[in-house]
């Protein structure tokens, strides 16, 4: 039985890691690169801020904690939205609510400028900390609060339920004075981190105006991005438009409303992050597009350790074993069915292929179970096998070829860690895969191409690619050749610790606390 | 228990009000000043103790109202102050339901205008908007958002084209749209094979009877859904035909002179390259009471596929005879050299 997960607990520390739904309580590529990282700088002493949704929603950790994490704590977002006894009138602050209401304008009108607009979100942000004059007891049941309310529905709101709009507004706002909260309690540090805008974003944004501390920004995904595709497709926000009023191409003003939100949290994070650094080219551009300052923005392509892998070339066969495996997490991002239905095809070309899924399957076992019944369905028992956590190391000797059959990616370790076991890499063009593959500059492309890349939830095609390697030895060799020289030229972890050593003493020389 | 209270305070003060001068028998102007004053304090507790008692409606707005009634309660002495407290009685204890018994008319309301998003374009050439990159994405991600409100049919091969367009936020979009049409019917799928599973454990491998007909019927159904809603791709649509017809031979065995399932055999046994197979069905369906209407262009695309010119032409030609099918309009003019 694993022993119940330590939270330690320190009265200081050096740097604040603010992570959302992520480290330690979910495996996957953002988890192990945050492993990496804090395991990398013994010299520091990291403070954990965890976020998450609802402590339901968290089943143990899923890493270690490493020795130099002195402090944990971690708060839930929507685990206490209910009042604890009956709430008394109040008029609520008019200089707040004001501001407030110059803030709706500023975003609704298009008039202000961003810079104003980000003015008055701080001045009002500044007014949610504890001891302010816009406290959470004053947006749930103030008078002003109502009026507002009252006001935005009638003066903008498109769709007719005002019930609808009334929940949507507090279900929307009301965890930010949570956050509010955590950022006035934090222990002292000297910087703060953090691995994506959002939530978390928002909350070092907070600290950065409450402390003058300095914030680095270290964005996998983008945040923005991956929650306005959820929103669009999700079928949780109501649209009460009748069919006079509703027009198909117009989005509901509920889902309008939050995309517009963590937009906003994106910008308000990007305006108080200094580095603000990306895994590559294609996403620093798009921070640039979602408000970030070009000249706070770089890249840190991910990197791994090569004394691991390197060993384990010299224990490969002499020609491609015919096994396609997928190193990742059973979830729907990683759209595992594609690669499934991709097999039907191989297995109908080449009859000894196998195709491994190597990764835990506990995350969202509706969708482990919907892809176990598809390989039923297509008669694949013999040739996929789910083989659950694997270590990297075991299974690199044994297979031909790293698939990846994601919707989603930024720079997937796997890739990195199959080519420095002289695995080439089969992909769907999602994040860097194309500049993994086939390189970035001239430079790198001249290495030569170090497997495939394919469109996404193309099976057909994905199939081919794998055939094409594995049935060409001289092909799946020259493929292997250049994936062992990018990785060993591009993408080492010491690569990236260099550059991460010098953001953080650059940071820290700018630092106030704890003085 | 508040509102009791004052009731009876009222009512207490108002006998005071009488009592004093009464019990004294004095006629001075100092008794009644008292009196006035009780009777006042009486009429105000009375009014404090009747506003809640009145609807939501006429209690509003409040001063005004309790101002109105305490006057009226201290102007008309006795009766005033009886009235309304038994008015206040009767209104509590044996107020009407307030239920309109029978409909009212009322004006047609305005239509809203503000909840009508102005300068967004219309449904008119989704395909070539979708398709056109110099379009700027913020309105080619509000077209795809439309497409949740067309059928799966129309939707999918856009969606597909879209899987492959250069923004990352597009193909994920779509990627995800067309994920969850899929969902849906491999869930349908899922839960006919276990209702399928429970009716063949009630009825019986060797006797099936309702439960499992309308089992198979149902995933000969859904599996078709992959190919109509064109869903399924290469080596998978093959796979899905062949469920599909799997499992409408097996209806068929149990319902053989159900012409819908025949025409569906027909279908599938014709994509799956049985042409002969397919073109007796399609005769099947008919003689079993299909309107030609229905079966002549399918048999009409099989003679073609067979390479059969004559024969297509002279099947057009039959099809001429009908003139419910507008959308065939432009082929049978075709075949029939107009």
């Amino acid at each position: 039985m694993t022993p119940p997960p330590q939270r330690p607990q320190a009265q200081e520390a050096d740097i604040a890691l603010i992570l959302e739904g992520t480290f330690p309580y979910v495996s996957g590529g953002v988890s192990s690169w945050i492993n990496q990282i804090i395991r990398a700088y013994p010299e520091y002493r990291y403070a954990i801020i965890f976020l998450g949704s609802r402590r339901s929603d968290y089943h143990g950790f899923k890493y270690e904690l490493p020795r130099n994490v002195v402090h944990f704590e971690e708060h839930f977002l929507y685990d206490d939205l209910n009042a604890h006894g009956l709430p008394g009138a109040r008029k609520g602050d008019d200089f707040a609510f004001t501001m407030a209401n110059t803030l709706v304008d500023c975003l609704r009108n298009g008039e202000a400028s961003t810079a104003q607009t980000l003015q008055t979100l701080r001045s009002l942000t500044h007014e949610m900390m504890p001891g302010g004059r816009l406290q959470i007891d004053d947006f749930l049941y103030s008078e002003r609060s109502w009026e507002l309310l009252c006001d935005t529905y009638r003066r903008y709101c498109t769709d007719p339920s005002f019930v609808d709009y009334f929940w949507t507004v507090r279900i929307m706002f009301q965890p930010l004075w949570m956050l509010a909260r955590v950022a006035h309690q934090l222990l002292p540090v000297r910087m703060l981190h953090t691995a994506s805008t959002g939530y978390a974003g928002f909350l070092g944004a907070l600290l950065h105006e409450a402390r003058g501390l300095p914030l680095v920004l270290s964005e996998h995904g983008i945040y923005t991005k991956e929650r306005q595709i959820d929103l669009l497709k999700s079928e949780w926000i109501r649209d009460n438009r009748n069919v006079f009023q509703r027009d198909p191409t117009e989005l509901s003003y509920f889902r309008q409303m939050w995309i517009r939100f963590f937009e906003w949290m994106g910008r308000y994070c990007y305006d108080a992050a200094d580095p603000i650094i990306a895994l590559y080219e294609a996403n620093r551009l798009r921070q640039i597009h979602d408000g970030a300052e070009a000249s706070r923005t770089f890249n840190i392509p991910n990197g791994i350790n090569l004394a691991r892998f390197a060993p384990l070339r010299h224990q490969r066969p002499d020609t491609p074993p015919p096994v396609l495996c997928l190193i990742g997490r059973v979830v729907p991002i990683k759209d595992v069915k594609t690669f499934i239905r991709a097999m039907r095809r191989v297995v109908n070309q080449m009859p000894a292929a196998q195709g491994w899924i190597a990764g835990p399957a506990e995350e969202d076992p509706q969708y482990a179970q919907e892809c176990q019944n598809l390989v039923q369905s297509l008669g694949l028992q013999e040739h996929v096998k789910f083989l659950g956590f694997q270590r990297v190391e075991n299974l690199m000797p044994q297979i031909g070829l790293v698939v990846l059959s994601s919707i989603s990616e930024a720079l997937p370790l796997v890739i990195l860690e199959g080519y420095a076991a002289g695995v080439p890499a089969v992909s769907t063009d999602v994040g860097s895969c194309r500049q993994l593959i086939e390189g970035l500059d001239d430079d790198d492309r001249a290495l030569g191409s170090s497997g495939a890349v394919v469109h996404i939830a193309d099976p057909q095609a994905l199939a081919d690619a794998s055939i094409a390697l594995l049935s060409d030895t001289s092909a799946w060799n020259s493929a292997s050749a250049a994936a062992v020289a990018r990785v060993e030229r591009y993408y080492t972890d010491t690569m990236m610790f260099d550059r991460y050593r010098a953001v953080y003493e650059k940071a820290l020389q700018g630092q106030k606390e704890p003085g | 228990m508040l509102n009791a209270k004052i009731g009876i305070s009222a009512v207490f003060m108002e006998l005071t009000a009488w009592g004093g001068p009464l019990l004294l028998q004095e006629n001075s102007d100092s008794a009644l000043a008292s009196y006035l004053l009780a009777h006042a304090l009486a009429s105000a507790l009375l009014s404090l103790f009747v506003l809640p008692l009145l609807r939501a409606t006429q209690s509003r707005p409040r001063l005004p109202i309790l101002i109105l009634l305490t006057l009226w309660i201290y102007a008309v002495p006795i009766a005033g102050f009886l009235g309304m407290l038994a008015g206040a009685l009767v209104l509590r204890y044996y107020r009407s339901p307030s239920i309109h018994s029978t409909f009212e008319s009322l004006q047609l309301p305005e239509f809203d205008q503000h909840q009508r998003i102005k300068g967004s374009f219309r449904q008119t050439g989704l395909r070539s908007f979708l398709g056109n990159p110099e379009v700027p994405k913020k309105d080619r991600m509000r077209a795809m958002v439309s497409l949740q409100h067309v059928s799966g049919r129309v939707a999918s091969p856009l969606l597909r084209n879209v899987l492959n367009d250069p923004s990352e936020d597009l193909r994920l979009l779509a990627y995800g749209m067309l994920d969850t049409l899929e969902q849906r019917i491999s869930r349908a799928v899922d839960h006919e094979l276990k209702a399928l599973h429970t009716a063949q454990i009630v009825e019986g491998l060797e006797q099936p009877g309702a439960l499992t007909l309308k089992a198979v019927q149902n995933l000969s159904d859904l599996y078709w859904e992959f190919i109509y809603q064109d869903l399924a791709q290469g080596d998978l649509r093959d796979y899905a035909s062949r469920e599909s017809l799997r499992y409408c031979e097996q209806a068929l065995a149990l319902e053989p002179d159900n012409a819908q399932l025949c025409l569906r055999q027909g279908l599938l046994l014709h994509a799956l390259g049985q042409l002969d197979q397919a073109a007796l069905a399609y005769e099947t369906a008919h003689a079993l009471g299909l309107p030609a209407t229905r079966v002549l262009p399918y048999q009409a695309e099989l003679s073609f596929a067979r390479r059969d010119f004559t024969h297509t032409r002279e099947l057009m030609q039959r099809l001429d005879q009908w003139s419910a099918l507008p959308r065939l309009r432009p082929i049978i003019d075709y075949w029939s050299a107009r």
